[in-house]
């Protein structure tokens, strides 16, 4: 059974009738057992459907992805078929691994600085960071110093070594950044320095998302 | 060996009054993982796809269908990729993704609707979600009862029921007025309310 004001329930519901219309139609649904029971079966309806789960497809659509934008997938399909295999590492090796480049591209740099001969720009621009700051840069930049302000405010929750090793290799990582900055004071064109303190910057957002994911994990 | 943390210890005094936000660092993690991305990096990418692929695949399979769902959802991350420089950071990642999702979603639906006879709304088509099944074992699930719906209902429904969207906000993605929207969403519910206890 249908009346006129079944057709305005789902507008009852959502708070979108006038406050005339509301006393009126609350007035009908005291005298009104049928459009009542539509009422419930209409809210449960909305429960029902703001609880639906999220499934995921039932094929990784990643690899279709990696391969179209050109991007090397962390799965690695296991050469005996069983399966894949997600390559994982531990902080302390990828720690490992932030400093190893790190020293390595610092030491590049240095060595690329001192090998050059003066640019004819040299002297007569500012750093880098301070010209031709990109929306990107600049986004960069302000993702480092939130997960900056993460840590100092979450690094309680992580034990002392941790601590000792996130801050070591930041340290590192800090000073390879201060090299390039000041080479590229010199040489702001330089490519190679361009790349590599972008290289550095980068690295050193995935050490404190790292260590953002740790502590958030201990939280 | 994983790395294990054996205890705790406060390095900083004070530090124990702070309030943690688990959702920040989270979302903290997630934007720095977009900037990742924007500069090429393929693992911060992955790993934003890894958390958000189950919620855009769901949305793609209920807007559009299941069989089409693979490939938008995966046009979804490409054209993500190809964008994220316009991702300013001033929402949550998952936000933007899910906006652009929509967007990718609608402009797909004229060609994925075409082939699909659901798109018509008379209302033999109301009659079919509607119809109370007979027997508990021909039922069909909720889920699946949304994937009945005619085109134009089931699209408000999920942008409005499920995935949050204001009447106005919808009838600007849909190109509809907000009365149609409003309307479409009380058919859908009301076809709908006959399959809650089967889902």
């Amino acid at each position: 059974m249908k009346d006129q004001w079944t057709d305005r329930l789902s507008e009852y519901l959502d708070g979108d009738l006038t406050a005339g219309e509301r006393t009126a139609l609350e007035a009908h649904l005291a005298a009104c057992g049928v459009c009542r029971v539509t009422l419930d079966e209409l809210r449960r309806v909305v429960a029902r459907a703001q609880a639906l789960d999220d499934r995921p497809p039932a094929a990784d659509l990643w690899p279709g992805i990696a391969e179209h934008i050109g991007v090397v997938s962390l799965a690695a399909r296991r050469v005996d078929g069983r399966g894949r295999r997600r390559l994982s590492f531990t902080m302390p090796q990828l720690a490992a691994a932030a400093v190893a480049l790190a020293l390595f591209s610092a030491g590049s740099a240095r060595l690329l600085f001192r090998n050059r001969p003066p640019s004819p720009t040299q002297g007569t621009t500012a750093i880098m960071t301070n010209v031709g700051m990109s929306p990107l840069d600049a986004r960069t930049a302000a993702s480092v110093a939130a997960l900056e302000e993460n840590l100092a405010r979450n690094r309680g929750q992580l034990d002392t070594a941790t601590v000792r090793v996130i801050e070591k290799n930041l340290g590192i990582i800090d000073r390879a950044i201060r090299d390039a900055q000041s080479a590229l004071a010199a040489d702001p064109a330089n490519a190679y320095l361009n790349q590599h303190l972008a290289q550095e910057t980068r690295r050193k957002l995935e050490l404190l998302r790292q260590a953002a994911t740790l502590a958030s994990a201990r939280s | 060996m994983p790395y294990r943390i054996t205890h705790m210890e406060l390095t900083i005094p004070r530090v124990a009054t702070l309030r943690r936000d688990p959702d920040q660092a989270a979302k903290d993690a997630e934007t720095a993982d977009a900037a990742l991305a924007a500069s090429g990096d393929g693992r911060a990418f992955e790993r934003l796809y890894r958390t958000h692929v189950a919620r855009v695949h769901s949305l793609v399979r209920r807007m559009i269908g299941p069989d089409h769902a693979d490939d938008v959802a995966q046009d979804v991350f490409i054209r993500a990729w190809t964008k994220l420089s316009t991702f300013r950071g001033d929402a949550a990642f998952g936000t933007w993704l899910h906006r652009l999702a929509v967007n990718v979603i609608l402009a797909r639906r004229s060609t994925v609707g075409t082939e699909r006879s659901r798109i018509d709304d008379s209302e033999h088509v109301w009659e079919g979600v509607a119809g109370r099944p007979a027997a508990p074992e021909m039922s069909m699930d909720f889920e699946a009862a949304i994937g009945r719906l005619p085109e134009g209902a089931r699209q408000v429904f999920v942008l409005h029921d499920i995935e949050g969207y204001h009447h106005e906000e919808i009838a600007d993605m849909l190109g509809i007025v907000t009365g149609t929207s409003k309307s479409q969403l009380h058919h859908a519910r009301m076809a709908l309310r006959r399959h809650l206890d089967r889902g």
